[in-house]
Order: structure tokens, then C-alpha cells, then sequence
């Protein structure tokens, strides 16, 4: 019994996930040196972000092969995780808000 | 292309021995009904605490014979002290809200039926299905062992808003304990529902018979499959809340307490959390399981009344186009609860836009159901009249929801009997509705025998009246600014409203002991009542395919091929006005929607 | 009306004409489990950054990344081990997707020792889950709630990988299940990408 995955996957050689590999590391190793930056904390926090990301991204389509999979499962999937992520980011201004009340204490 | 699908994790032999076969069973039928059995033991537990309450409510200096065997510290003498309400209005609402209106038609109805109304044998992980149960189960006597530790169970309320909930004990009687039981319990529960919900997608996707395309599925299924996403991703997110509850309550941490809170004149040790972060997380949970509590409802509903209005509804795609949209909506509005909180008001506004559209939705699926009704020459039973009831409590509970849906009239009624009364009728009692139609409508299905309809009829016109005769009266003592979660009203201008509170409190009384005749018809009919034919309702669905009850496999070992949309009434064929999913038989409809 | 009009058919074919994921069902739960587990992380993240947000003396204690880089990398490439098992699984390497799987399983108990190996340091230093030298206790709360729960993950998956290899052995379990295990590890290597950034190397000392 064969996936759809792994008629795509036959034939093609480990090079191509090996390549993943290195750019998940490499992108890891990118984390540190913006660790080392001298940068605001949230501008750092916004490149982590970006690169994490990025990071995520390789790992999910290649490793777990959700690239090769059908692509409404790939839509369900995504569409689903990340509504569901969106919605839960209503709460930030009331951590911003906490701690300079607004902008109405000083 | 068979062989990977769940043919082989679905298999599983017929078990032998009592324990097997009604204990730890793996049938996702018997699995069912332990679930319907957990929410009727809640719902009489959860009725039988708002009895106490609406009784000290009425008349407060009233010795309520016997509370103190309940509570030795919380009502000396048989009167209750203001924090034993506040525990008994706690355990009143997470009984209420997890043990019954999400186990009952989500996890009870859908466990027996959707399996059957795809035509599946069972569901592909029977194994995580009873594990589901029995620590749903350990979760129900975590909460309620809680009544019988040290100072009783918490008074936090069911939202269990810190800091109240996160100091310990020194918030009052419960709040260390009792707090820590109740936050096992739901973590438990938790825990419970995503097994659940992991089955029914799973089921829903997978394991449907040939024929029996995504369109096809009868709206029952549908409305539990959009539960279960909804249940998959919010139970998920309550469970860590509920274990940084936990740390906070017994490692020291102070994730929802903050810095230099005093508490009944003693300074806290914690420092630096948010109260706020806490009712982030609780409602980013909570809205969408107010939806968890209601879809299930919708649905049942819906399939209650096609099959006795002999249509189907104007239109299928539409019911379920609209329940999915309230799902994905559920996830947008949570903040709605949070408008009085110290919310940021910007927040507010962008929680108020989406609650009122998803009014929108709702209201196409209330003008679906009496769209459908005009005309129709509806069948009446126990069943539809509750389905009717549920349409009714829906609306006029639903109502109230666009007052609370915009923050600045929310200011002023969210701590009142306002909301009290809304939610009530729009989730709560519509739910146990939809229950109750889902009881009459299922009930020759679950056990082979009929349910007095006579009964019925009488449980109906007595729940209607008198959930109006209470609930209603609540939305104008809200108006009339009286708070909610008081345990005595002393104040002057809440004097002329005793009486109201008097009214409903004989009004429950009457209501909850009508629940008795149900109860009874529910017993009486298990082993008396009439045999049940294999389909009694001359209903379409899968369900009513198999024989009655459903044997061990639900066909038979054999597999139904289906042939049509799942509500073909109003049509000729040589059963009658209908023709079942499973019959070859060629009809010539007015409802196909290809 | 009952069942004589109802067409039915044998065990042999039944079910429509495949899962419309065309993935098997087992496959399926272990994507919607991950899908709930994001959200389970996803809270505690929040949480951790929410409260980071509000406090503003929120410490910045860590020196040396030596550590967690070395982590992280023995992370990653034990994701890569893991492919390479599942890949042997699919062809019908048995030898070798055993050999990927117990590496794996390997990499991630050296994982768990470096991990705790810093979490007893922490400890020493004087950080608990309710104070720590530098700043607000959250520090410490935040920090082993949110890896707390991730070496939960990896404690479990190491668990899983010699389970579920073990099986494969034997001959209970197939290819595909030493795929299902594989989502799981991958995903536990995933949410490292977010908490080595968020937890760690935020709050590095500059």
C-alpha cells in the first residue's frame, strides 16, 4: 500500500532532505547570532519569530511530509492549526498595557 | 487502497463476561449509553444544588432540613452560610456545563450514533473511546469527592477567576483544596474530550460506508463532527491553564496572582502575574465551549424535525455551512465574557464586532428550522415538541444576546440576573432540550423499546412552562439592576424584587420535580415499555437500518451502501413518504441539491 | 420497511473508496493529536510571553548558549535519524529502520541528560519555580513550565520510539507506524525551534 507521499518520495535521494537538514541548522545557528545582536528586545523577538518560523516550516512540509501529502489535507490542516493560532493572540495589548498602563502613567 | 484505511484497527471480537461487555467495553454503544448515564447522575446532582440555592435565594433565613449532612461547616444549623452558596453555585455550573451539556449530546448521542450513522462497525480507536469515558468518569468523582475534603468544595464560581482561585486557601472556604480538585478535575476531563474528539473526526473522515459522500451525512453527524474540531483545539487549551492553576495553587508560582495583593487583610507572597492572563486562557476555551454545549443541540434538533415535518431542511449545505461558520467564529468572540474584566477597551470593540456576526449564522439556522416548519404538517411526539422547545428557548434566550454583545449596554447588565437569564436559555435549557428530543426521538434505538408518549407530552408542556416561568423573570431582574452571585438580597431597592425571586424559585421547584416524570418514563420504559419496531419514526438515516437495538457490529457483519441524501421524505416510493439512505430503490425528489 | 429493502453488502469492500486524506485513520489521529498539542504549547507560550510583557524586571541570566546549542543540534539531527528510519521502514529496511529508531531514541535520551543536567544547575544557582536570584520569580515559573512540559514530550517520545521499535521487531507493528511515531518526534523537535528562541535566547545576558 503506497501514499501519494511516498510515490514522490521513491527515486529521489536522501540530498534533498539532507539539504533540509542543513537549513534548519543553519537557520538554528542564525537564532544564536541574533541572540548576540545588539537589538531591542522586541525587534529580536520579531526576527526570532520570522526565522522560527521559517525553521518550523522546513520541518513540517519535509520532515513530516505534509508537502507530499494531499493537498486538502494540507489545507485542513494549516487552515485549521493556524485559526486557531490567530484567535488566541487577542490578549497582547493587555500585557503591553499592564506594564506602562497605555501610555497614561509615567 | 482498503487494506490502510481503519478496517483493521476497527475490528475488534464481541466481548464475553459482564465486565467486558458492560464495564470496561469497547462498543462504542455501551460507551454511549455510560455517558448518558454519567449526565443523568449530574443533571439530578446539579438540579438538586439549584434547589438549595433558589430556596436560600427566596427566603434566607429558611433552615433547609438536612444541609448540614451536606456541609457540616457551611451550614451550621441547617442555614447557609454566603460562601456554602457560592460553593453550591460552583459546582452547580461546572456540573452542569461539563458533566451534562457536554457529555450528554456530544459525547453520550454522538458516541452511540454517529459510528452508526456513517456505517461503521465502531469507532477506529475503541480503546482511547472507553479510556475517554472512565477518565471522564474519574473527573466527575474528583469534583464532587471535593464536597467531602477539609472546608468543602470552591466558591470561585465555574469560571474560577484568579486571584480568587489561585491564592489558596486564605480566599475563603475551599479555595486551597477544594480549588485544586476542581482543577484536577476539569484538567482530567480535558484530557477525556480530546480522546473523544479524536475518534469522532477520525470517525467521521474514515470510517463512512461506500456512498455515503461528505454531503450526505445526516446533520447529526455533521454537527458532532464540528464539535469535536472545536473540542480537539479548546480542551487543549484549558488543560495547561488548569495545571498553571494547579502550580500556582501548590509550587509557590504566581502565573495569575499579582504582585502585592492583599487578601483578607494578609499580604501574598506571589508576584508579578496577571489576573487577566488567566480569563484569556479560560475563555479562549470557554466561548468555544458554550458552542461545544449547542452544535451537538442544533443538530439533533434538525434531524429531529425533518423526519417529523416529512421534509428536509430548506437546505443542507446551508445548515452546515452555518454551523461550521459559528465554530470558526467561536474562536473570536471569547473576549465578549471580558468586557467588564479591565479588558483593554480597544479589545473590546474587536470582540463585539465579531459576537455580533455571529448572530448571523444563528439566525439563518432559527429561519432554516421555521422556514422549513411553515406549511409542513408536523408530526407531534414527545421528540419534535422538544425539538420545538429547543427552537424556542434558542430564540428568545438568543434574543438577550444582542444586548451583551455590545460593550456599553454589557457594563451595565453583566453582573446582573441579565446575563443569568440569557445564558441559561440559550445554552442551557436549549441544550437540555435538545437532550430531551434527542431521548424521545433515540431512545427505541438505544435500548428496543418505546417511551411513553403520554409522559413525554406532560414533561414537555411542564419543562416549557415553567423553564419560562424561571428564566424569563431573570432577564427583568437584571434589568432591574439586580447583581447575580449575591447570596441574600438585604439592599433596599432589591426588597420589591423578592417576591419575583420567590416565583422562580416555587417555579424550579415545580419544573425540577416534572423532571421526575421523565425520569421515571426513562426507567419504567428501559424494561416495560412497548417493543420498538426497527424503525418507528420512518426515519431515513443509517441508524434505523440496523435491527433494535444495534447488534454487537451495528449491520450485521455487513457493510450499508447508501444511495441518497440523507433526509428523502415528501417523496413516493413503496415505504411511503420516505426512502432510507441504504434502499436502491430510485425515487424522484424535489430536494436534491446536486 | 426494516432492513429486507436495505441493500448490504460483504465484509470485502464496505467502506467508500478511500479516506479522503488518503492517509491511514492512524495517521490522521496523530496529526489531529499534534494539532491539539500546538495549541497545548501555544498557551503555555502565550502565557510565558504575556507575562514577559508585563513585568519589567524580567532577568536576562543566561551566559554561556554552549549548552543549549548543543542541544538543539543534537535535536534536530535526531529528526533527521528519525526520516532516515522512516525511510528505511517504507522500503522495507527492517535492520535499518530499527537501527534509525533506536539512534533516535538515543539522541533523545542525551537530550534529556543535557536538559536536566542544566535544570539541576539552574537549581543550584538558586532558581526554583517560584524565586531565583535575578528578578521576578516568573522567571523561574515560566521557564520549567514551559521546557518542563517539552522534556514531558521528548521523556514520552523516547518512550514511544523504543515501544513502538521494539513492536516493529517483533513483527505487531509496520511501517507505518514507525512513520506515526516519527510526526510525533518531528513535532517535538518543532516546538524546540520555538522555545530555544522565545526562552532561552531572549534572555540571554548582554
Amino acid at each position: 500500500m503506497a501514499t501519494a507521499a511516498q510515490h514522490k518520495n521513491e527515486g529521489k535521494g536522501i540530498g534533498k532532505y539532507l539539504a533540509v537538514y542543513l537549513c534548519i541548522l543553519a537557520l538554528a545557528g542564525l537564532q544564536f547570532v541574533i541572540a548576540y545582536q545588539n537589538i531591542t528586545a522586541s525587534q529580536m523577538f520579531r526576527r526570532m519569530f520570522s526565522v522560527a518560523i521559517v525553521e518550523a516550516g522546513l520541518a513540517v512540509m519535509f520532515f513530516m511530509h505534509l508537502w507530499s501529502e494531499k493537498r486538502g489535507f494540507l489545507l485542513f490542516v494549516l487552515v485549521f492549526t493556524i485559526s486557531v493560532l490567530l484567535a488566541m493572540q487577542y490578549g497582547w495589548t493587555d500585557s503591553f498595557r499592564l506594564v506602562n498602563c497605555g501610555g497614561y502613567c509615567s | 487502497m482498503h487494506d490502510m484505511s481503519a478496517h483493521a484497527v476497527s475490528h475488534h471480537a464481541p466481548p464475553q463476561g459482564f465486565i467486558r461487555k458492560h464495564i470496561f467495553s469497547l462498543d462504542h454503544k455501551v460507551i454511549g449509553k455510560q455517558y448518558y448515564g454519567l449526565a443523568l447522575v449530574a443533571v439530578f446532582v446539579g438540579m438538586v444544588l439549584s434547589w438549595i440555592m433558589r430556596l436560600h435565594l427566596g427566603w434566607t433565613n429558611l433552615a433547609i432540613p438536612g444541609l448540614h449532612l451536606l456541609s457540616k461547616n457551611g451550614a451550621p444549623g441547617n442555614l447557609m452560610t454566603p460562601e456554602y452558596y457560592l460553593q453550591l453555585m460552583t459546582m452547580h455550573g461546572t456540573i452542569m456545563v461539563f458533566f451534562v451539556l457536554t457529555t450528554a449530546p456530544f459525547a453520550a448521542f454522538g458516541n452511540f450514533f454517529l459510528p452508526i450513522q456513517v456505517g461503521a462497525e465502531d469507532m477506529p480507536f475503541p480503546r482511547f473511546n472507553m479510556m475517554s469515558f472512565w477518565v471522564t468518569f474519574l473527573a466527575f468523582v474528583v469534583l464532587i469527592s471535593s464536597f467531602f475534603v477539609g472546608d468543602g468544595p470552591t466558591l470561585g464560581g465555574w469560571t474560577q477567576y484568579a486571584p480568587l482561585s489561585a491564592v489558596g486557601a486564605v480566599s475563603g472556604p475551599g479555595q486551597g483544596l477544594g480549588v485544586i480538585l476542581w482543577a484536577t478535575s476539569i484538567a482530567l476531563f480535558c484530557v477525556g474530550q480530546l480522546l473523544g474528539a479524536l475518534n469522532f473526526i477520525t470517525t467521521t473522515l474514515d470510517l463512512r460506508v461506500k456512498g455515503m459522500s461528505l454531503m450526505r451525512l445526516p446533520l447529526t453527524a455533521w454537527a458532532w463532527f464540528i464539535t469535536s474540531c472545536m473540542g480537539l483545539t479548546a480542551f487543549a487549551v484549558l488543560m495547561p491553564a488548569c495545571i498553571l492553576l494547579i502550580l500556582d495553587q501548590v509550587a509557590g508560582t504566581s502565573f495569575f496572582v499579582p504582585s502585592n495583593l492583599v487578601i483578607n487583610d494578609q499580604l501574598q507572597p506571589h508576584s508579578g502575574g496577571s489576573t487577566l492572563l488567566w480569563q484569556h486562557l479560560f475563555w479562549f476555551f470557554g466561548h468555544p465551549e458554550v458552542y461545544i454545549a449547542i452544535v451537538p443541540g442544533m443538530g439533533i434538533v434538525s434531524h429531529v424535525l425533518i423526519t417529523n415535518m416529512r421534509r428536509p431542511l430548506l437546505s443542507h449545505r446551508v445548515m452546515i455551512g452555518c454551523m461550521g461558520a459559528i465554530a470558526v467564529l467561536s474562536y473570536m468572540v471569547y473576549g465578549h465574557h471580558m468586557f467588564v474584566s479591565g479588558m483593554n477597551p480597544f479589545s473590546s470593540l474587536a470582540f463585539s464586532f465579531p459576537t455580533l456576526v455571529i448572530t448571523i449564522p444563528a439566525t439563518i439556522i432559527v429561519l432554516m428550522w421555521i422556514g422549513s416548519l411553515y406549511g409542513s404538517k408536523l408530526r407531534i411526539n414527545a421528540a419534535s415538541l422538544f425539538a420545538l422547545g429547543f427552537v424556542s428557548m434558542f430564540v428568545s434566550g438568543g434574543v438577550s444576546g444582542f444586548f451583551l454583545a455590545q460593550p456599553s449596554i454589557d457594563i451595565m447588565l453583566h453582573a446582573t440576573y441579565f446575563v443569568v437569564g440569557h445564558f441559561h436559555m440559550v445554552m442551557a435549557v436549549a441544550a437540555i432540550f435538545g437532550i430531551f428530543a434527542g431521548t424521545y426521538f433515540w431512545f427505541p434505538k438505544m435500548t428496543g423499546r418505546m417511551m411513553n408518549e403520554t409522559l413525554g407530552k406532560v414533561h414537555f408542556w411542564l419543562s416549557f412552562v415553567g423553564t419560562y416561568c424561571i428564566f424569563m423573570p431573570f432577564h427583568y431582574l437584571g434589568i432591574a439592576a439586580n447583581v447575580r452571585r449575591y447570596q441574600a438580597f438585604v439592599d433596599d431597592y432589591l426588597q420589591p424584587l423578592i417576591p419575583v425571586h420567590r416565583f422562580i424559585t416555587v417555579a424550579a421547584i415545580i419544573t425540577g420535580v416534572a423532571q421526575f416524570i421523565f425520569l421515571y418514563n426513562l426507567i419504567h420504559s428501559r424494561f416495560l415499555g412497548k417493543l420498538a419496531p426497527d424503525n418507528p419514526w420512518e426515519a431515513t438515516s443509517l441508524e434505523w437500518s440496523t435491527p433494535t437495538p444495534p447488534p454487537f457490529d451495528n449491520f450485521g457483519g455487513k457493510h450499508p451502501v447508501v444511495y441518497h441524501d440523507p433526509y428523502q421524505y415528501g417523496v413516493t416510493s413503496s415505504t411511503g413518504d420516505y426512502v432510507m439512505q441504504a434502499s436502491p430503490e430510485q425515487v424522484v425528489s424535489e430536494h436534491d441539491e446536486k | 420497511m426494516g432492513q429486507a429493502d436495505l441493500t448490504m453488502e460483504g465484509h470485502s469492500p464496505g467502506l467508500m473508496t478511500g479516506p479522503p486524506f488518503a492517509i491511514p485513520t492512524k495517521k490522521l489521529a496523530m496529526w489531529l493529536f499534534i494539532i491539539a498539542d500546538t495549541m497545548t504549547f501555544s498557551a503555555c507560550l502565550v502565557a510565558y510571553g504575556f507575562l514577559r510583557n508585563a513585568t519589567p524586571d524580567w532577568p536576562r541570566p543566561f551566559h554561556g548558549m554552549v549548552n543549549v546549542a548543543l542541544m538543539t543540534f543534537i535535536l534536530l539531527t535526531s529528526s533527521l535519524t528519525m526520516f532516515l528510519g522512516v525511510r528505511a521502514a517504507k522500503a522495507g529496511d527492517k535492520a535499518g529502520a530499527l537501527r534509525w529508531t533506536m539512534i533516535t531514541a538515543l539522541a533523545g535520551i542525551g537530550f534529556a541528560f543535557l536538559h536536566i543536567r542544566e535544570w539541576l544547575g539552574l537549581i543550584s544557582e538558586g532558581m526554583t519555580l517560584f524565586k531565583n536570584p535575578w528578578g521576578t520569580g516568573l522567571f523561574g515559573s515560566a521557564f520549567f513550565s514551559v521546557t518542563g512540559l517539552h522534556i514531558t514530550h521528548v521523556i514520552a517520545g523516547v518512550i514511544a520510539l523504543i515501544v513502538v521499535g521494539m513492536r516493529y521487531k517483533g513483527g505487531r507493528y509496520n511501517a507505518d507506524d514507525i512513520e506515526i511515531v516519527g510526526l510525533y518526534w518531528h513535532f517535538v523537535d518543532l516546538v524546540w525551534m520555538f522555545v530555544v528562541p522565545f526562552v532561552y535566547l531572549l534572555n540571554l545576558a548582554h
